[in-house]
């Protein structure tokens, strides 16, 4: 059997979901085709939807409108050993107010809300359907063929908004057939369940106050990092790997997440809590050098398949961007369609839609960050030496106290080198 | 947590057809094996006794590590699985 639309969306991610609903207002025939059950299904996160003023636009009161959990009115930073931590953290009246600045949810519910919302306005959701390739007639895409179904859904132009590994984008023959594990990164992740006041309580919330915190030094190592962060009744805490820097460690996601959990700080934290649900997905990381082809004959890709992900080691945003990228792919589309061609030549003006946009700027912006997250030394000399400081700073044993700036440059000596440190606050100037 | 305990935290509907399939001779003079540590499922396990691999797919949570990590192209089908089987994640 054939069904025909006017466009494919592949995927109904963040990505898909928005060049869907972009397309469906507009008054295209969309096919949104999604290979769970129901959208979000298979999908996980960190944890933190950052702010999205585009989607703000579709939706002027999306706070009020999307099912999201707590909004992120606080941010820290742990730096830690196995039994040390040194903590930062920023507060602010300006991030309690709306428009909110980010917010936690779970994708299984988030994701299935924009979906929802693309086809209120038109678009033909088709779940349990796992594309499996793309039809082409005569040079130009015809449409998809479904994993295990026989028959196609037919299409002059298809949305590749599959996700990081993007199979779409490999067969149009948009990206490289093979991943770079340098530019990749896992993340692991235990929801897990707490009572709401225990947790208004441990991390000092009122209302809808949610917490954000980022930890340095728990991964046994390993380039990568932690992350706590608060729902309503529940936390989302998990572990971020570069594939790279994982595969020649030798170690496990698992045994590395179960230490992290087991540091006697953290453990603090979650105590009380009970294991949920266990998650695990790819990242890429590779920032701006990762772009692949963004566009080809009767396809544009968008979000995590165009590697539209900003990992700065500040925040990692990668559903802003999805999101984003995603309306934009949507109005290119609608635009061939006015003129009816779906050539390279005419999808052409999503790259200068991107060129504009806030998404490359950023990305180009951040172009070196991924060369600072290699640094080795982040993710255990530096926060051993911070808590060492501190314990030194902080100890009082009848031995004489060493001036500060003596501590520091002791400090820095002993643990890693006064050449290497400054070579390596030179590189991350360079990348911030 | 206890990953040999996963399918008591996370849901998966089981496909009789495999989504990844492995050609375990390629994985014998492998110099490297990352797969083996790096699969947070841990689906692969390599017997040094043996010399040989074995990959189970019950519990793959569709993470994508594999099929990054794995630079000699072992797999003879590497795709996600039909529309309504694998991991199904309700909250996370
Ligand atoms: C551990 C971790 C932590 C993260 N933390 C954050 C964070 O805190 N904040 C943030 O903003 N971002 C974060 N990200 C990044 C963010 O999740 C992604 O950037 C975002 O989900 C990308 O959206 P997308 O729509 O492009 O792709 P996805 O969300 O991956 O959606 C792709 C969709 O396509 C479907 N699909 C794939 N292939 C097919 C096919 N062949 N047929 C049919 N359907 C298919 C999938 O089922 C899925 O629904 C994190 C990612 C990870 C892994
Ligand atoms: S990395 Fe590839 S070839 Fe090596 S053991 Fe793993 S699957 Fe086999
Ligand atoms: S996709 Fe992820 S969970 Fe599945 S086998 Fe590969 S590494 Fe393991």
């Amino acid at each position: 059997m054939t069904r025909s639309f006017q466009v494919i969306v592949v995927g109904a991610g963040p990505a898909g979901s928005s060049a869907a609903l972009t397309m469906a207002r507009a008054g295209l025939d969309v096919a949104l085709v999604e290979r769970g059950t129901f959208p979000g299904e298979k999908n996980m996160f960190g944890g933190i939807l950052h702010r999205m003023t585009s989607i703000e636009e579709v939706f002027p009161e999306f706070w009020a409108e999307a099912p999201l959990e707590r909004h992120i009115a606080k941010k820290g930073t742990t730096f830690m050993t196995g039994e040390a931590s040194f903590h930062v953290q920023h507060e602010t009246v300006s991030f309690d107010r709306t428009p909110y600045n980010g917010y936690t949810i779970f994708r299984p519910r988030f994701d299935r809300w924009l979906a929802q919302e693309a086809v209120k306005a038109g678009a033909t959701l088709i779940t349990r359907a796992t594309v499996e390739d793309l039809v082409y007639q005569d040079g130009r895409i015809a449409g998809v063929t479904i994993l295990g179904r026989t028959g196609r859904i037919s299409a002059p132009v298809v949305v590749a908004a599959d996700g990081v590994l993007s199979f779409m984008a490999k067969k149009a023959g948009l990206r490289r057939p093979s991943f770079d594990p340098g530019q990749m990164a896992v993340g692991v992740k235990a929801l897990i369940d707490m009572p709401r006041e225990m947790i208004d309580d441990r991390f000092g919330l009122v209302r809808d106050q949610g917490f954000a915190n980022e930890f340095v030094g728990c991964t046994g190592g390993v380039r990568g990092g932690g992350f706590l962060y608060t729902n309503y009744d529940s936390l989302s805490v998990g572990l971020v790997f570069h594939l790279a820097s994982l595969r020649t460690s030798g170690k496990t996601p698992y045994d590395l997440f179960n230490a992290f959990l087991e540091q006697p700080q953290v453990a603090k934290l979650v105590r009380g809590g009970r294991l949920q649900e266990y998650s695990a997905h790819v990242i890429p990381e590779g920032g701006y050098a990762m772009i692949p082809e963004l566009v080809g004959n009767g396809i544009l890709v968008a979000g995590d398949a165009a590697a539209f992900c900003n990992a700065t080691g500040v925040n990692l945003e990668g559903i802003n961007l999805a999101s984003h990228t995603g309306i934009l792919a949507g109005r290119t589309v609608v635009e061939a369609h006015e003129r009816n061609d779906f050539t390279t030549k005419t999808l052409n003006r999503y790259k200068e839609r991107l060129n504009f946009s806030w998404v490359m700027k950023d990305l180009k912006g951040f172009r070196n960050a991924p060369k600072m997250l290699h640094i080795d030394r982040i993710y255990n000399e530096y926060p051993d030496l911070v808590c060492s400081m501190m314990e030194h700073l902080y100890r009082i044993d009848g031995t004489p106290k060493t001036s500060i700036p003596k501590l520091i440059l002791r400090e820095v000596r002993e643990k890693i080198g006064l050449g290497k440190t400054l070579s390596d606050i030179l590189t991350a100037w360079r990348a911030l | 947590m206890n990953i040999d305990e996963i399918f008591d935290f996370t849901s998966f509907t089981i496909d009789r057809e495999p989504h990844i399939v492995l050609d375990t001779k390629v994985c014998i003079g492998c110099d490297n094996r990352g797969c083996t540590n790096a699969c947070p499922a841990r689906c692969y396990t390599w017997s040094e006794t043996e010399q040989k691999m074995t990959f189970v797919y019950d519990g793959c949570l569709e993470c994508g590590t594999c099929y990054v990590v794995c630079h000699r192209d072992a797999f003879t089908r590497w795709h996600y699985p039909r529309g309504g089987f694998g991991v199904a994640y309700r909250m996370t």
